[in-house]
């Protein structure tokens, strides 16, 4: 490439290639470092397979739905979620007892207990963004995405 | 740029405990992150949604990666599907108005992989450069470039001898460690000006 380019053109490229970071937000590449926060944390990542705001509700809009319903899914688990006035319901599936970090953007953290039929309440519900991490007792360790309600 | 020693370099520090080497990485590869997403048309908030999961997957392949060097392909991969989800679910919902958008195919991901390789190793050649090459060379790509007048007055360079401290600093650049890395690779019909968005 560089062998059949001249100096106007080299100058032209490097202009394009400066121009083309400038045009990134800044915001956009802090979220992307602060990302490495979660390396070397053993959790697997659950992928959003469900979100109720996202599906037309036979005929209705979505928007006529009283309750935000999310699933979260990782190799071992589910997550399903429910969003109610007030608080933010969860069931791990298949059941099981643990504990459920909630961690904001910010960088604060708060535990829940997960009941041994793999419930859990968080009140009041988290600032979003916020994700929720769970571990159980026979080693599950799963993060979900970050979700924004 | 299969090979590209300074990505490998990067994604086994990163892969360790290096925050350093995982910020330059973002650094390097954001532009791609993004540049596919505004190939997908997506908000705003749709584009930092991706990015967060894209870098959160990225973390968590790190040290799984069977080919390191291959990191802006996997990038732009990962990146075109978490925009299909966002899109094919705005799509059923029936919450984006253009039903017709753009034909994102293969070709325009590669593409976007050529351009940020290229973008990222000049990028990294310019950074290596010694300052009053930067300053005189930031001065002649602005847009619109500056006057040798302007750069005279502003660098304390006389005018006859900006035409060879500029054909010096480029010839600096071109012999940086990536740019020759970069020569080495695929990269022989992808020309300035004729990229994406250019």
């Amino acid at each position: 490439m560089l062998d059949d380019w001249d100096d106007e053109q080299l100058l032209v490229a490097l202009g394009e290639a400066m121009r083309a970071r400038q045009a990134v937000p800044e915001s956009f590449v802090d979220l992307g470092k602060s990302a490495y926060a979660w390396h070397n944390i053993d959790a697997e990542l659950a992928q959003l397979t469900y979100d109720s705001s996202r599906e037309p509700v036979a005929g209705l809009r979505s928007e006529a739905a009283s309750i935000r319903a999310l699933t979260f899914t990782s190799a071992h688990i589910s997550l399903e979620l429910e969003v109610t006035e007030g608080s933010l319901l969860g069931q791990i599936i298949p059941p099981r007892a643990g504990t459920l970090e909630t961690q904001t953007r910010a960088g604060t953290t708060t535990s829940t207990p997960v009941d041994e039929i793999g419930c859990f309440a968080v009140e009041p519900i988290p600032a979003s963004p916020f994700r929720l991490r769970c571990r159980t007792a026979d080693g599950t360790d799963v993060v979900t995405g970050w979700i924004t309600l | 740029m299969r090979d590209d020693p300074s990505v490998v370099a990067l994604v086994a520090r990163a892969a360790g405990s290096d925050q350093d080497a995982w910020n330059q990485l973002v650094e390097r590869y954001a532009p791609l992150v993004c540049a596919i997403c505004t190939r997908y048309r997506l908000s705003n908030h749709d584009i930092e949604d991706v990015g967060q999961n894209v870098w959160l997957l990225l973390v968590e392949q790190l040290g799984k990666l069977r080919e390191p060097a291959a990191l802006p392909g996997w990038l732009a991969t990962t990146t075109s599907r978490e925009c299909l989800r966002v899109v094919t679910a705005a799509q059923r919902l029936g919450t984006r108005l253009d039903d017709t958008p753009e034909f994102v195919d293969d070709v325009v991901i590669d593409e976007e992989i050529l351009r940020a390789e290229r973008d990222g190793a000049l990028r990294a050649a310019f950074a290596e450069l010694p300052p009053p090459c930067r300053r005189l060379l930031a001065m002649l790509f602005s847009d619109p470039p500056h006057s040798y007048t302007q750069i005279s007055a502003t660098l304390g360079i006389r005018m006859g001898s900006i035409g060879p401290q500029r054909a010096r600093c480029l010839e600096r650049l071109r012999r940086a460690d990536t740019l020759l890395a970069l020569s080495a690779g695929e990269f022989e019909t992808n020309t300035p000006g004729g990229g994406p968005g250019a």
